[in-house]
């Protein structure tokens, strides 16, 4: 059974270019396009790993892997933050609120998919 | 013309103004007189000052010459009292001369004889007059000499007539018995005047030298008070002045140095109030001016920091969509393509790295910046950047070295920062550079670290490198033009530099290369306050 990565994006292209990276390495991706689509959807597919936007509408990603993390069945799923082009404080942030991987946009496709690769493997 | 109104501008005294000046002016109307209040301007007080000293002088003068009116009169006195004295002494002298004459008169009668005694009775009247014209005030003694003489002298024309008639014995006769007493008693009646004169004259010599004394202690102790008055005075009005000049000075240095919150005190009513006045209200205007500057300073770098975020989700799309082109995911585009997709990829990344250049500056400015501090390691932080930046070494043919001392202990800051400040000298070494090698060094001094990037480069004329740190500033010339760039680079590694409390240098000379360093705190705590 292929892995099944919940990937958390506002932006359409974005989520397009991931679906066909993860499409292209035989992941499924199933999506959510704000944080508290991201809870129900976890909570519904228990997915493999979660991508995580920062920001995003009605509750941010910070927010999200907080409650996530904070749910004793969802607290084993894996979650890699993507942030923007960050400022210094946005790594500390997402360790804060619990996430088990960061990546600064703008990522390259290819060490993105290292990353998760690890986590999945 | 109201003369009313005139007068007390003369005098420096001014109707208060209808609107109060600053909110010094409030306590000012305190002391305020029915409105009016007393502001004696600057030219007021000094001639007031010059003033009082002219009419000390004046005074010294003028008692000066009352002391020589009262010393004249004195002398004057003397002389009368010397006349006076001499008439009497001529008058005892005439009646001794008498008495000779009317002795030898009598002892040789003959015509001779009698015309010496005649013409001695002229002189007496002559003598006489004399005498009452110098001492008009001795009136009573005056007509009892007088009437001595009178009979004196009609005793001497008696005896005169005897002699003539050739009555010698009744004549010696009227000579001693009538003649003898009469001189003791007109002897006796001048010399009293002769005493009295004598007396006044010692009386007046006396209180001359008393006046005399007197007017000196007067001079002495005018020109004393004087002296000190002027010292006073001289010492009041510099004060006056040179006290608020230096309050003034301060105040405008601190202005100067940015501090608009200060408020300049000055107890002066005077111009200088007034320049202190003006001053403060000047600064309340450069501070709101400040202020408006500020903000709008804070509104363009917010503006920058969104626009630039919000010009970064497109062109991460693009970059994206290439790369996945690139890896084939859509499948192995051909050779043509992919050269094309290179171009895309490199000029998007390129687009990229200036659009995050602005953000970086611009959050820097907001003050949204915050140094996230860590410990790191001097060695990896070099070690980063060159292995990011040994490919463009690579491109050029240019050497790559490094110079890390061995060992270092572990320092504290914000590696992320500081690497990015490193990459940017490495990166504008490499761009400038045509040929030759590009040194990265470190030096550890006490507490601090050094990183150099020195190159082989054109290097930088002296006039440009005090502005090459400002922000969208680059040296112009063709060399620059020809490698583009934003002129950000250098303005973000100083701030960095700064904010981790830390200094950036150039040491260049044209056609000599570069060697910019910065120096950071060893281990930086907390993070520096910007200025």
């Amino acid at each position: 059974m292929s892995k099944r990565v919940l990937v958390v994006e506002d932006q359409e292209d974005n989520r397009q270019i991931l679906r066909d990276l993860l499409a292209s390495v035989g992941y499924e991706m199933i999506e959510a396009h704000d944080g508290e689509g991201a809870l129900a959807v976890a909570r519904a597919q228990s997915p493999d790993l979660i991508l995580m936007d920062i920001q995003l509408p009605i509750l941010d990603g910070y927010e999200a892997t907080r409650r996530i993390k904070a749910q004793s069945d969802l607290r084993h799923i894996p979650i890699i933050v993507v942030t923007s082009y960050a400022l210094g404080g946005d790594e500390e942030k997402a360790r804060a609120a619990g996430c088990d991987a960061y990546v600064a946009k703008p990522y390259s496709a290819r060490k993105l998919l290292e990353t998760i690769n690890r986590y999945l493997t | 013309m109201n003369l009313e109104a005139d007068s007390t501008s003369f005098l420096g005294l001014r109707p208060l103004p209808a609107r109060s000046r600053g909110s010094g002016d409030g306590a000012s109307t305190k002391n305020g007189f029915l409105g009016f209040e007393l502001r004696p301007s600057l030219r007021t007080k000094l001639l007031m000052a010059f003033l009082a000293i002219e009419m000390l002088l004046v005074s010294v003068g003028v008692i000066g010459l009352l002391s020589l009116r009262e010393a004249d009169q004195r002398a004057n006195q003397v002389v009368g009292l010397q006349q006076k004295i001499e008439a009497y002494r001529q008058m005892q002298h005439n009646t001794l001369r008498q008495l000779y004459g009317v002795s030898t008169a009598l002892a040789f009668p003959n015509e001779t004889t009698l015309a010496v005694v005649l013409r001695q009775i002229n002189q007496f009247g002559y003598d006489l007059d004399r005498v009452s014209f110098v001492a008009k005030d001795e009136v009573a003694l005056l007509n009892q000499v007088r009437e001595e003489y009178a009979r004196f002298i009609a005793v001497v024309s008696h005896i005169v007539d005897l002699i003539r008639g050739g009555r010698a014995a009744e004549a010696k006769q009227s000579e001693f018995a009538e003649l003898g007493p009469l001189a003791d008693k007109l002897e006796r009646l001048t010399n009293q005047l002769v005493n009295r004169a004598e007396a006044d004259m010692v009386a007046g010599i006396d209180a001359s030298r008393q006046t005399y004394v007197k007017s000196q202690i007067l001079v002495a102790a005018v020109a004393l008070v004087s002296f000190v008055l002027t010292l006073v005075l001289g010492h009041a009005i510099s004060r006056s002045v040179i006290d608020p000049v230096r309050i003034i000075h301060d105040g405008l240095n601190r202005i100067a140095a940015g501090d608009f919150a200060q408020r300049i005190e000055v107890p002066n009513r005077d111009e200088l109030g007034e320049l202190a006045a003006h001053v403060n209200s000047t600064c309340d205007e450069l501070q709101q001016l400040y202020r408006s500057l500020e903000e709008a300073s804070r509104h363009k770098s917010q503006f920058l920091a969104n626009m630039s975020h919000e010009l970064r989700t497109p062109l991460n799309a693009v970059l994206g969509f290439s790369e996945l082109l690139l890896d084939g995911i859509y499948g192995d585009p051909p050779e043509k393509m992919r050269s094309a997709l290179e171009r895309i990829q490199r000029n998007g990344r390129h687009l990229l790295g200036l659009i995050n250049d602005v953000l970086d500056l611009s959050k820097i400015e907001a003050g949204q910046l915050r140094l996230s501090l860590a410990d790191y390691s001097v060695e990896e932080l070099v070690n980063v950047v060159h292995t990011s930046v040994e490919p463009l070494a690579a491109d050029k043919n240019l050497s790559l070295r490094i110079a890390v001392p061995a060992g270092l202990p572990p320092a504290r800051g914000d590696e992320r920062r500081l690497a990015q400040a490193l990459f940017n000298l490495v990166g504008n070494a490499i761009k400038f550079t045509d040929r030759g090698e590009v040194r990265i060094e470190v030096e550890a001094g006490v507490d601090s670290y050094v990183f150099s990037v020195q190159d082989t480069g054109p290097g930088i004329d002296e006039a440009d490198q005090a502005r090459i740190f400002q922000e969208f500033q680059q040296v112009d010339n063709s060399i620059t033009k020809a490698k583009g760039g934003a002129g950000l680079g250098l303005a973000i590694v100083k701030r960095i530099v700064e904010m981790h409390g830390g200094q950036i240098w150039i040491e260049s000379r044209l056609g000599h290369g570069a060697r910019f360093s910065f120096l950071v705190p060893a281990r930086l705590e907390q993070q520096a306050t910007q200025t």
